[in-house]
């Protein structure tokens, strides 16, 4: 399949001729907008929480921040301009790069765009976000300590990966984005060395490998060689986690290796 | 002759010391490598290796990034040749011609044609930086103070808004994202906390390295992801064949050409080797009497953008070590590896490590050099590399960058960043921002704000204090001169008719 042209200013692929509001605008153009816009608003709103005096300093802790929010917002009108006028076009003068690695290309070919779309993907996007904060508000709620805290985030822990296990499928990308985000939040508790394993078979799964076999020669080179180099040469420390039985699987190969 | 003296210095450090060559040796073959690998970069290789370089000398750290620079330039070029896939931005320009002729069946041309102009492109830039920067770092420490170096900042980041980026609007957006991030912890002057959230972590800043590792290393294995949804992958037939003499000599003009735009585009902050490359091919076809045939396979196409861009590497090393202003992304985290040595880039560099920057100047020349032997034989290796399936390397890159992120400081919570700055990479890049724009504006906007509350304070907080100091009132002037001039060509200029297409 022929990639888009990618001589600087001159071709990109077709303005899309759906959802248009005015001009060339779309509606995820002004989606977009809004967006910037909020973020200037919150931004600005929240520097007045560190609007300070500084005694040697005239323009004090706001001064940068806020231009750089002014011309936020200025640059968001800009973009919104240059939408409603040329919709999806290049800017003439621009030497480009992120025109040119085909991510916009491949989202638009996969369709992965649409409303539909980014509300699967950030519904995905709140399992890591939800295993960080969930388990503390029920362990709050049940006033429980040590080991009832342990518990409830290792019960929370395996319903998150059975809601990404069984939603996976819909939403690959959704959920290759997820994946590493999840494995981040579990790595305190968890453990690299336990959870290392299962995310390697993961981000293969989801890139489209199947075959079991070559998944588990791969996954034992790739863990065996990080821990060679890692643990074993380089002492790197890495994450074992603090919740049993995992902080002793953990600490079990840290020892066995060193 | 001093010149000469301290490049024979440095090279006996180098290649006197076993852990220096096996960095190097590492450095030109890894570079190579990533840089030829679809789906990652030579910046993902730096990326993964910029927290480790904290358990090396900084002669070593550094030392590390530039050899990477050098090849990993070149080896970009081999995926833009075969696979119509520029492994940076700086590459782009090489597949208009180089991918047209792997289609015709001459990728071992257009592949040698690289090696060798790479090469040269590199090794005569690597020469003139060798005699200028000691020169333009002595001028520096009497002529540039704080409001010149804001001035310069403003003018980089006014440059490089044009670069990366879909529109001019996205690349300054992607720039004040950086900026925005930058601003997070402690304020320069005061000390006050800035957009902390009342998090601990946020009291010190969003640290660089899992915010880099994120946007570059991350980011690219979910587009990849996404290409791989799209169904776009596969493996191109290849020989490595040199260029004749004769050819070579035939193309002398536009390779000396391609020199000079190379150097002078490389030297200034915020573009560098991208802006070399496209200027290198614009030229190539302006100066052509067969313009017609670009874009569909000539290899002065692939000559004149390989030998650009090379020669822009060892002028984007002035600006940083002359007055320690990244001039693009791995020279932004070159800054990086300085600050974790507990050094800063610029003009002192050169009379406090003077040994420091004299390796580095003989390891770049060396990796240019190496070009020619080393991406004759890798070449055929990477070959064979890429027919690795990339569901087996995805896991790889995704675990030595968390294994990267969490060796900073110790912390989960970096890698949570890491894969956060990720996912909002990813989805910034298909809207058309630029990554390389955030991560510029990241180390720009500290440098950028201290030089600032240096420079008002200097001039009393009097503005017009700028149109004493003729240095920075200039930058400033060519700054907002290109800024209305991007400005006006959003406005008023007319988009070229589309019916010239550069890759048949």
């Amino acid at each position: 399949m022929q990639r888009p042209e990618i001589y600087p200013g001159v071709v990109f692929p077709e303005t899309r001729k759906r959802n248009r509001i005015m001009g060339k605008l779309r509606s995820g153009h002004l989606v977009e907008a809004v967006l910037w816009l909020l973020l200037c608003l919150f931004l600005f709103i929240y520097s007045f929480q560190f609007d300070q005096d500084i005694e040697i300093y005239r323009f004090g802790a706001t001064a940068w921040p806020r231009a750089i929010i002014l011309l936020m917002a200025i640059a968001a009108l800009g973009q919104l301009y240059h939408h409603w006028k040329r919709g999806d076009e290049a800017s003439v003068q621009m030497i480009s790069a992120a025109v040119d690695d085909g991510s916009e290309e491949a989202a638009h070919e996969a369709h992965h765009e649409g409303l539909k779309w980014y509300a699967s993907t950030f519904g995905f996007l709140i399992i890591p976000f939800a295993y960080m904060r969930v388990p503390d508000w029920i362990a709050a709620l049940l006033s429980a300590e040590g080991t009832g805290v342990h518990a409830i985030r290792i019960v929370c822990a395996a319903i998150l990966i059975g809601i990404f296990v069984y939603s996976m499928r819909r939403n690959m990308i959704g959920a290759m984005l997820t994946l590493p985000l999840f494995f981040a939040a579990m790595l305190e508790d968890m453990g690299f060395y336990t959870l290392a394993p299962f995310f390697i078979i993961g981000v293969m799964y989801l890139f489209g490998e199947t075959r079991p076999k070559p998944m588990a020669t791969i996954m034992a080179l790739i863990f065996g060689l990080l821990m060679l180099l890692f643990v074993k040469i380089l002492y790197v420390g890495l994450p074992v986690g603090n919740i049993h039985p995992f902080y002793d699987i953990g600490s079990w190969i840290v020892t066995v290796l060193q | 002759m001093d010149a000469f003296n301290n490049f024979l210095t440095g090279t006996i450090t180098l290649f006197s010391d076993p852990l220096g060559i096996l960095i190097f040796f590492g450095g030109v073959i890894g570079g190579m490598l990533f840089g030829a690998i679809p789906g990652v970069s030579m910046l993902t290789l730096a990326a993964i290796l910029l927290p480790f370089t904290a358990h090396l000398s900084a002669e070593h750290g550094i030392m590390l990034f530039s050899v990477i620079y050098c090849t990993g330039v070149y080896g970009g070029a081999i995926t833009a040749i075969l696979f119509n896939i520029p492994g940076a931005p700086e590459n782009a320009p090489t597949a208009f011609d180089g991918y047209p002729m792997t289609q015709k069946g001459q990728a071992g041309k257009a592949v040698g044609a690289a090696v060798m102009c790479s090469a040269i492109g590199g090794t005569v830039s690597c020469i003139i930086m060798m005699l200028a920067t000691a020169p333009i770092a002595d001028w520096a420490i009497s002529a540039f103070g704080p409001p010149e170096i804001f001035a310069l900042v403003f003018f980089g980041l006014a440059v490089a808004a044009s670069v990366g980026a879909k529109t001019f609007w996205k690349g300054w957006l992607s720039i004040l994202i950086g900026l925005m991030v930058a601003v997070v912890g402690l304020d320069p002057v005061g000390g006050i906390e800035r957009y902390d959230f009342e998090m601990p972590y946020l009291l010190a800043g969003i640290h660089f390295i899992p915010t880099i590792l994120g946007f570059f290393a991350v980011s690219e294995i979910f587009v990849q992801a996404e290409k791989k949804a799209k169904g776009s992958y596969t493996a191109p037939k290849l020989s490595v064949n040199f260029p004749t003499l004769k050819e070579l000599i035939e193309h002398k003009f536009a390779v000396v050409r391609s020199i000079v735009i190379g150097f002078f585009c490389g030297i200034l902050p915020g573009i560098g080797a991208t802006l070399a490359a496209f200027m290198g091919y614009n030229e190539a076809v302006r100066w052509s009497k067969t313009p017609e045939q670009f874009g569909k396979g000539k290899l002065e196409g692939v000559i004149s953008s390989e030998t650009a861009n090379n020669a822009a590497t060892g002028a984007a090393m002035i600006p940083l070590l002359a007055l320690g202003l990244p001039g693009g992304a791995l020279t932004a985290m070159m800054v990086g590896v300085f600050q974790m040595h507990d050094m800063e880039p610029g003009p002192l560099v050169f009379i406090n490590s003077a040994e420091l920057v004299w390796v580095v100047f003989a390891a770049m020349f060396f990796a240019n050099i190496s070009i020619i032997f080393i991406g004759f034989l890798e070449t055929k290796t990477i070959i064979n590399l890429l027919r690795i399936p990339f569901q087996f390397l995805a896991p790889m890159i995704l675990l030595l960058a968390t294994v990267g992120a969490y060796a900073v400081r110790g912390l989960t919570i970096d890698v949570v960043v890491m894969f956060l700055a990720g996912v909002i990479g990813f989805f910034l890049r298909r809207s058309g921002y630029s990554v390389a724009g955030i991560v510029l504006g990241l180390i720009l906007g500290k440098i950028g704000e201290q030089t600032f509350a240096q420079a008002m304070q200097m001039l009393h907080f009097e503005w017009g204090g700028f149109f004493d100091r003729p240095i920075a009132l200039g930058l400033l002037i060519v700054g907002v001169v290109t800024l209305m001039g991007s400005v006006y060509g959003e406005f008023f200029k007319k988009k070229p008719p589309a019916a010239e297409t550069p890759v048949s």
